[in-house]
């Protein structure tokens, strides 16, 4: 069997210890999706239903984008929400287009745990070894957790760099060195090294900035081409950007009782999907006293859209301003800049009145 | 001489400037439609204005603009301080009116709400996916209607029986207006719901889930609908102001903000006799085809914005 | 105490279970009146813009009790079991009434059925009976006793609903949610509008439980919604027996956004009809669409007998 070229669409950096774990886990070859472009709205949201939420069609309009890159296999994973079921209709409208390609489907391992995982993969795969797999899983792991660590530096202080775009070309670099990433202890070097290199990239940084913290759904918070840049526009309005939902505090270690245990007063039980992070999140950020909290979700996104009248009443009884983002396919960018805007001045003319 | 200070607003459907002195007081006032060339209206607001200022007194010291073409006008005009519209209504609002607590704010395609205390703003919201029960929405049904949109307010008032009107989306709200037309319902019922539907349709999108308090105003195109005022009178059960000059008072707020932040820049209504153009250009480098705008005083570009990324820079002067 | 029951969402699935449960523990209890325009308002206006219509319409019965009772009940219901979930919509229910009527006071009891989490239905409803103030062996009497009135309740739905499957002339299987297809502002208006057009409506949601779900498995591999499993299987069951299908969704369901297209997809022999309802007053846009789908389905069956 000649070597699969797999895809999964684009998830803000992580395609690298995607593509990592693929290429050193299964053995096979990783076709990275094209940037994502208009274009790849328009191929989405042209074959998809109407009414269903945006990440569905952005990652429809990444297969096409990857299998006309040469991409021969898919994988789409299961999920808590509507992305249990991306998968299953995701190879249904791609094999109606005509497109002939391997569509492994993580939701179909639902039942089963490891062992399914094991039998999907094997199906591409047919000399899979466990202890490479395994291997290349942690190596994966500790690189995303590099790069949320590394994000997260950046979401606090690229709206103090003193030299405009220094954070963008060293955080580059640091895509690139992470590529290149073979072992565990590789990613560590790699992170440390670079944790180092942007403490030293100096900082304009005022002893109260303001402070946002966001909040809302898995795949639009993490996106940045699916929410429009809105964490890097606001962090470069001279904005410390605060975001905790990320792949590793989501995947690796997620408090959930002492979440849960944190909103009792407002939540008494598990709203799904991120509902609870969102509204942890969102007290933690109201009690230590920020400036304004953003609520990012795509249309329709039903867990989220419950976590709205707790976050609502939240706003209210710690006199927070949540703004509220929803984005669709065709959401207006000179729209979502002027919310924004709006609401740094809000924030701003807020902290001029208290002081 | 006094410093006098310019503000500009330019909207998708009408543009409006005023002149205030130190003391925020209007010294000259326009408002006319933008017909879809902000340059050229900017250019008529000009000479509007400079007819009406007493230049042996006043000089302008520094220009602000906001609305849509906020940007661009804000080029041509070296404007020192260029402002979202929602941040500019605020402070227009609460220059006029230091006790308000509630704006609201419907125009031709925006409506927005913006909660203030002291006057400070400490909520906003603003209408999330499409123009149902905005300006644009009403203007439409209108034409389907047969009736001025300027008429729609006095005829509203004479309605008994509003009849109800999904609002929701334009779409639905169209098709259910022809229904409700053919069975059977009166013109001005019809009207009268149809303003009604944009106060429902506000509060449960724009307004959901905030506290709305007394003083209420009321700005944005739609205010001039007295239909719509009394509709929001009527749900909200607190009396509505609508300020005669309401539409002026983005461009006081951002006339506000230029005297507020202190930087000055020689500015002279010259400007309105030079020739600015503007041309779109499709940017190649990649999928997205970035509009790139640039902006040019005779044959010289002086800005150009619209790409996404460096592969559309457009290098200047 | 009395409770008051908002006659919405899963109520149209467990209102025997429920009102038994509660009669046989001499609890007294009220149901909220069936829904009309004034309740769909209500909800509207206190329901979050972009939640789906089935959700405003329930907000619009819990305000419609306010004043009514002591307590109104409102069930969490997360999932089934292993594999078979609900829309996360159920999970929250709980915690979107209570926060959204924070400020009128209003108390909520329940129920918390989560079995993949902590035990099962009877776990949940001795709990319940707890908060009641009902003892353990008295709970599960009524308990025993609400799952028996169910169970008689499904069998005489069952009988109906083959009686319908009997009838001759034309017969369109209806697939939407329990609570959509009987609500007197949503799915009732389509079903008496096929009546006036002498059309039998075969109702998804009354076949038989068990084959739907096993029957499901040739449509669909891995659909995690249990309700959309159900409809799922049924139309598997009836489509040779129907004329066409009707898919009645409200906007915008989170499960039938993705269900309804793999049916579209999947089912290429039988006329399908997808009828998105938003509540809104156009019902003459839902009229005209079921009046040509059966003018198209008549011009089918005379082709078919012409040509026989």
């Amino acid at each position: 069997m000649e070597k699969r070229k797999i895809s999964f669409p684009h998830f803000g950096s992580y395609y690298i210890p995607i593509r990592h774990l693929m290429i050193r886990g299964l053995e096979i070859d990783y076709v990275t999706p094209p940037p994502m472009t208009k274009k790849t709205l328009e191929l989405g949201g042209k074959y998809s239903p109407d009414y269903v939420c945006a990440p569905f069609k952005i990652h429809l309009g990444c297969y096409i984008e990857a299998i006309e890159k040469g991409a021969d296999t898919l994988i789409q994973v299961d999920g808590v929400c509507r992305l249990g079921y991306y998968g299953e209709l995701h190879e249904q409208i791609l094999r109606d287009l005509g497109y002939d390609v391997v569509f492994v489907n993580l939701a179909r391992a639902r039942n089963r745990r490891i062992r399914g995982f094991y039998e999907e993969f094997k199906k591409i795969s047919p000399n899979l070894s466990l202890k490479k797999f395994s291997t290349a899983l942690l190596t994966s792991i500790d690189m995303v957790e590099s790069i949320d660590q590394i994000e997260d530096y950046l979401r606090k202080n690229i709206g103090f760099e003193q030299q405009e775009g220094s954070f963008d070309r060293l955080y580059e670099d640091y895509l690139q060195a992470l590529s290149l990433v073979e072992s565990r202890k590789e990613a560590k070097y790699v992170t440390s090294n670079y944790i180092k290199r942007f403490k030293e990239i100096p900082v304009n940084k005022p002893l109260k900035p303001l402070r946002v913290g966001v909040v809302g759904e898995y795949y639009s918070i993490m996106d940045g081409f699916s929410n429009h840049q809105i964490e890097r526009e606001m962090a470069k309005m001279g904005i410390v950007v605060d975001r905790y939902l990320n792949v590793s505090n989501s995947l690796f270690h997620y408090p959930v009782k002492k979440m849960r245990e944190y909103i009792k007063g407002y939540s008494s039980y598990d709203i799904g999907a991120t509902g609870t992070m969102t509204l942890n999140r969102a007290l933690k950020f109201a009690k230590r006293g920020y400036d304004g909290i953003i609520h990012v979700k795509s249309f329709g996104c039903t867990p989220e859209i419950d976590a709205m009248p707790v976050l609502q009443n939240i706003s209210k009884d710690y006199k927070i301003p949540i703004l509220y983002f929803s984005f669709d396919s065709q959401t207006a960018e000179a729209g979502i800049l002027t919310r924004l805007e709006a609401f740094y001045d809000m924030m701003v003319m807020r902290k001029e009145g208290k002081a | 001489m006094n410093k006098a200070y310019l503000g500009i607003d330019i909207g998708s459907i009408s543009t409006k400037g005023v002149i205030i002195d130190r003391n925020n007081k209007i010294l000259a006032s326009g408002y006319l439609w933008t017909e879809g060339n902000p340059v050229q209206a900017v250019k008529r607001l000009l000479v509007s204005l400079k007819d009406q200022l007493d230049h042996s007194q006043y000089q302008i010291v520094g220009v602000g603009t906001t609305g849509s073409a906020r940007k661009l006008i804000g080029v041509i005009t070296d404007a020192v301080e260029v402002k979202n519209e929602i941040t500019a209504h605020a402070i227009g609002t609460t220059s006029q009116y230091p006790q308000v607590r509630t704006i609201f704010e419907i125009g031709g395609q925006d409506s927005k709400i913006i909660l203030v205390e002291n006057g400070i703003v400490v909520d906003y919201a603003m209408n999330t996916l499409c123009a149902a029960g905005t300006g644009s929405f009403l203007s439409s049904q209108a034409a389907r209607l047969g009736v001025a949109v300027e008429d729609f307010g006095p005829i509203a008032l004479t309605s008994k029986h509003p009849t109800p009107i999904a609002a929701r989306c334009t779409v639905f709200a169209e098709s259910d207006l022809v229904h409700k037309a053919q069975i059977g319902h009166s013109k001005e019922d019809i009207i009268a719901g149809l303003c009604n539907a944009v106060v429902t349709n506000y509060l449960n999108n724009v307004g959901k889930g905030k506290r709305i308090a007394a003083p209420i105003v009321f700005q944005g195109g739609v205010s001039k609908n007295v239909g719509v005022k009394k509709a929001f009178e009527a749900a909200t059960g607190h009396q509505v102001i609508v300020d005669a000059n309401g539409h002026l008072t983005g461009a006081l707020g951002v006339a506000i903000m230029v005297k507020r932040k202190g930087v000055e820049r020689p500015f002279s209504f010259e400007l309105a006799q030079e020739d600015f153009t503007t041309r779109g250009r499709e940017c190649s480098g990649c999928a997205n085809n970035c509009e790139v705008i640039c902006v040019y005083r005779g044959n010289k570009l002086i800005d150009a914005w619209g790409n996404k990324c460096e592969k559309g820079a457009v290098k200047v002067g | 105490m009395k409770i008051g029951i908002p006659r919405a969402f899963l109520y149209y699935r467990y209102s025997s279970l429920w009102e038994t449960f509660l009669e046989t523990l001499n609890v007294d209890y009220v149901v909220s009146r069936e829904t009309d325009k004034a309740i769909l308002k209500q909800g509207t206006i206190r329901a979050i813009d972009e939640a789906c219509l089935s959700s405003k319409v329930y907000l619009g019965h819990v305000d419609a009790l306010l004043g009514k009772c002591d307590a109104v009940m409102v069930p969490r219901i997360a999932n089934f079991g292993k594999g078979n979930i609900l829309c996360t919509k159920f999970s929250a229910l709980y915690d979107i009434v209570d926060n959204t009527f924070r400020d009128n006071g209003l108390q909520l009891v329940g129920y918390n059925m989560d079995p993949i989490k902590s035990g099962g239905e009877l776990a949940a409803f001795l709990d319940f009976g707890k908060k009641l103030g009902k003892k353990k062996p008295e709970s599960f009497y009524a308990y025993t006793l609400a799952k028996q009135a169910e169970r008689i309740d499904r069998q005489e739905t069952l009988r109906q609903h083959e009686e319908s499957l009997r009838k001759p002339g034309i017969k369109l299987l209806i697939v939407g949610h329990c609570y959509n297809i009987h609500d007197k502002y949503i799915g009732r208006p389509v079903l008496d509008y096929l009546a006036t057009q002498g059309v039998t409506p075969v109702l998804a949601d009354d076949a038989d439980r068990r084959k739907a779900l096993e029957s499901a498995a040739a449509l669909t591999e891995t659909m995690p919604w249990i309700f959309n499993r159900e409809q799922m299987g049924a139309i598997e069951m009836y489509r040779d027996k129907v004329d066409g299908i009707v898919l009645l969704s409200t906007f915008p369901c989170g499960p039938d956004s993705l269900a309804n297209e793999t049916v579209i997809r999947r089912v290429k022999d039988t006329p399908i009809l997808n009828l998105l309802l938003d509540g809104q007053e156009g019902n003459a846009g839902v009229e005209t669409r079921l009046e040509s789908f059966i003018d198209i389905i008549r011009f089918r069956r005379e082709a078919a007998y012409g040509e026989a």
